[in-house]
């Protein structure tokens, strides 16, 4: 439906990152070069997983459970790439400290180091949305528009865009939560990272019912919430435990 | 607080990046707002006749094996028309007509923005129906072409203007190499990605004679490059001693980058190494060119196909023109200036100094990374024809051709001699391009169209 509802799907979607993108990481070059990479791991992981389900489809779309066993397969194959990106990023991360060490400048500080990870979920995020949702939005800047049979009320590209909003804060949040348990070693928010990504997968199971989505996409945005408030909490946590370390 | 490493890390490749990507989406947002909105209309303009369509032109009804071979035949002899004319310029910048050159390249640039700048200008004005009458119409295209040929040509023109116009002519020949037939342009590619290897690593290639010359003479390269100047970084101090530029150059399908100026006698603080390295070898003397080399062919009677050099009218009339298209000159040279990076894979300081005394006090002059137009246009050229499928093939090949350019730059420093740089992103374009559009648009397309997504 014209130029302006096209723009105005896809900021739904990018919107926010588009923010954080222009505050926080296009000010480092660093964090520009991290979410370039990390956007084309998570390409890469879509390539493959494309690769082995390719056989498999055209998916019956009467059924579910076939959707239920590649949106499982699909998130396991994504969460393992994620402890992958992790260990490529501590070596990093040696290798910097390295260098500063030797031009005599002070390592990295812990703001670095979650900025880092920000960097690396928003990638995934802003894959995500752009995979998703924005390269289905074409014929969103023509004349028309298209409306999905489960989900009638709202137009398909506005579905996808809100979607995909939820999808990028789960994204870009839980990798700061996953990279800071790591670098604690604490079980349970190691454990937290994949069973919000398999929980939010199987929200989006619900929109198979006709009408679902009603139900669906807010239970989608609780995850993203939840997945927001528990990242803010630990972030303050461990910025309070630094500073008073720091200052004692 | 001290300001941490992370801010000034990987400056320089993203000096690199940004105006390669501002190129592809230009390059991409002309191609979708100048296809015909109706592809099925009868008004849909003739096929080119051009350099690389000289052998078979190709007919959307032909089978698969047939175009193939066409599309193999189109790229062979543009290869070698390309090989025929690098050598030329080798043996013309061997016997020193530096100046025929210079003036060539002036008049190339001058027809490359005027006509087929002018030629598109005319089509966006065409297709958005903008109201403006041809006298200011011709008045700002003049002023756009002089204005861009003075500051290609000429020293003491602002960076940013050089690079802008760097990148508009980037934009320009991307665009018209757009219009070639789909599988050739695929083959096209692949094969000059393969000459561009070939041409600069081998011994006897012809790139890489230019840069032999070039630093042995201890000038400029006779090319187009676009020159990534560094920005000033924000803590003086230690950085600054350990600049010791060097050089490392990666030449690809086209233009020979050079550096090497020595540059002994500057103390080693900061501004005043960048005062006397900018405007010693900075001086980029532009030979090549598209237009230019066709020109250069019809001077020295090697007729081409027809130079008939018409108005390209989009009302169907089968207007013949031969659009020169040359590759251009594209080069990478890594200004050892990025310590981060370099020190990243491991050398230090102390080994810099060494390195610069052993390469016989040849040092570089010009401090940033240099990307040779070539580069720019046939990676758009690549993400261009990407676009006329979908959306989601344009961001694979973007990653792709980002990533391989990365890791091309991360390779010229470690190597520190000229690499071409086309290679790798375009292997990597092509591949993902077809990995997407086999494997990845069913899947996507299947499970977002059922709203269901991870």
């Amino acid at each position: 439906m014209t130029v302006a509802a096209g723009i105005g799907y896809a900021l739904v979607a990018l919107g926010p990152s588009l923010a954080l993108f222009v505050s926080v990481i296009s000010k480092k070059p660093f964090l520009i070069l991290t979410l370039l990479s990390s956007t084309l791991v998570w390409l890469i992981s879509l390539i493959i997983l494309s690769g082995i389900w390719r056989a498999f489809l055209p998916l019956n779309s009467a059924t579910w459970w076939p959707f239920a066993i590649l949106l499982f397969t699909s998130v396991a194959f994504q969460e393992g790439l994620r402890l992958l990106f992790w260990k490529v990023y501590k070596r990093l991360e040696d290798i910097m400290d390295a260098f500063a060490d030797r031009v005599s400048k002070p390592r990295l500080y812990l703001t670095d180091k979650m900025q880092i990870a920000l960097a690396g979920g928003l990638g995934h995020g802003v894959a995500h949305a752009v995979f998703f949702c924005l390269s289905l939005l074409t014929p969103a800047f023509g004349p028309a528009t298209y409306f999905v049979d489960r989900c009638s009320q709202i137009p398909f590209f506005l579905v996808s865009a809100i979607i995909a909003l939820a999808f990028v804060m789960v994204h870009t949040f839980s990798m700061v939560i996953a990279f800071n348990s790591y670098a604690e070693g604490n079980k349970v928010d190691q454990l937290f990272v994949p069973v919000v990504h398999l929980a939010a997968g199987m929200m989006t199971l619900i929109n198979f019912a006709s009408g679902g989505c009603i139900v669906g996409i807010p239970l989608l945005y609780l995850m993203a919430i939840l997945t927001l408030m528990h990242c803010g909490r630990m972030v303050s946590r461990r910025l309070t435990e630094n500073h008073r370390q720091g200052s004692s | 607080m001290e300001p941490s490493i992370l801010g000034s890390f990987g400056q320089e490749i993203i000096g690199v990046m940004s105006p390669v990507s501002l190129c592809m989406l230009l390059v991409v947002l002309l191609v979708y707002s100048l296809s015909p909105s109706n592809p099925f209309s009868s008004s849909s303009p003739a096929p080119v006749r051009t350099v690389a369509n000289l052998v078979y032109t190709e007919n959307p009804s032909d089978t698969a094996a047939h175009k193939l071979e066409g599309a193999l035949l189109n790229a062979l002899v543009f290869v070698i028309l390309m090989a025929i004319v690098t050598f030329v310029l080798v043996l013309l910048y061997y016997y020193n007509f530096t100046n025929f050159l210079k003036n060539y390249m002036r008049f190339s640039a001058f027809f490359v923005l005027g006509t087929m700048g002018g030629s598109i200008f005319l089509s966006i004005i065409k297709h958005f129906s903008i109201p403006i009458d041809s006298i200011t119409c011709f008045l700002l295209l003049f002023n756009f072409t002089v204005v861009g040929v003075l500051t290609m040509f000429s020293g003491g023109m602002p960076i940013v203007l050089r690079q802008g116009y760097m990148v508009s002519l980037g934009i320009i020949v991307a665009v018209w190499l757009t219009k070639l037939p789909e599988w050739t342009t695929w083959v096209l590619l692949v094969a000059l990605a393969l000459y561009d290897l070939v041409a600069v690593l081998a011994p006897w290639g012809p790139l890489k004679l230019l840069v032999e010359l070039a630093s042995r003479r201890d000038e400029e390269l006779p090319a187009l490059v676009y020159e990534a100047r560094p920005t000033v970084s924000r803590n003086e101090g230690n950085q600054r001693s350990s600049l010791a530029p060097f050089v490392g150059g990666v030449s690809d399908s086209g233009s020979v980058e050079l550096q090497a100026v020595p540059n002994n006698n500057g103390p080693r603080d900061g501004s005043e190494n960048r005062r006397s390295s900018e405007y010693t070898a900075i001086q980029v003397r532009n030979l090549e060119n598209v237009e230019g080399e066709r020109d250069r062919d019809e001077g020295e009677r090697s007729p081409l196909v027809g130079h008939s050099r018409e108005r390209y009218s989009s009302d169907g009339n089968s207007s013949e023109y031969s659009t020169v298209v040359r590759n251009r000159e594209s080069e990478i040279v890594v200004d050892e200036e990025m310590p981060p990076l370099v020190d990243l894979l491991g050398m230090d300081n102390e080994r810099e100094q060494v390195r610069r005394v052993g390469i016989g006090d040849s040092v570089i002059a010009s401090r940033g990374i240099k990307l040779g137009l070539g580069d720019f246009v046939f990676y758009s050229v690549l993400v261009g024809r990407a676009a006329m499928y979908d959306l989601m093939t344009v961001y694979a090949c973007y990653l792709a051709i980002i990533s391989g350019l990365g890791c091309t730059l991360i390779l010229l420093s470690v190597c520190r001699q000229a690499l071409p740089a086309l290679p790798i992103s375009i292997t990597l374009g092509v591949v993902f391009y077809f990995l997407t559009r086999l494997l990845m648009e069913p899947f996507v397309v299947g499970t977002a169209t059922n709203l269901m997504m991870f």
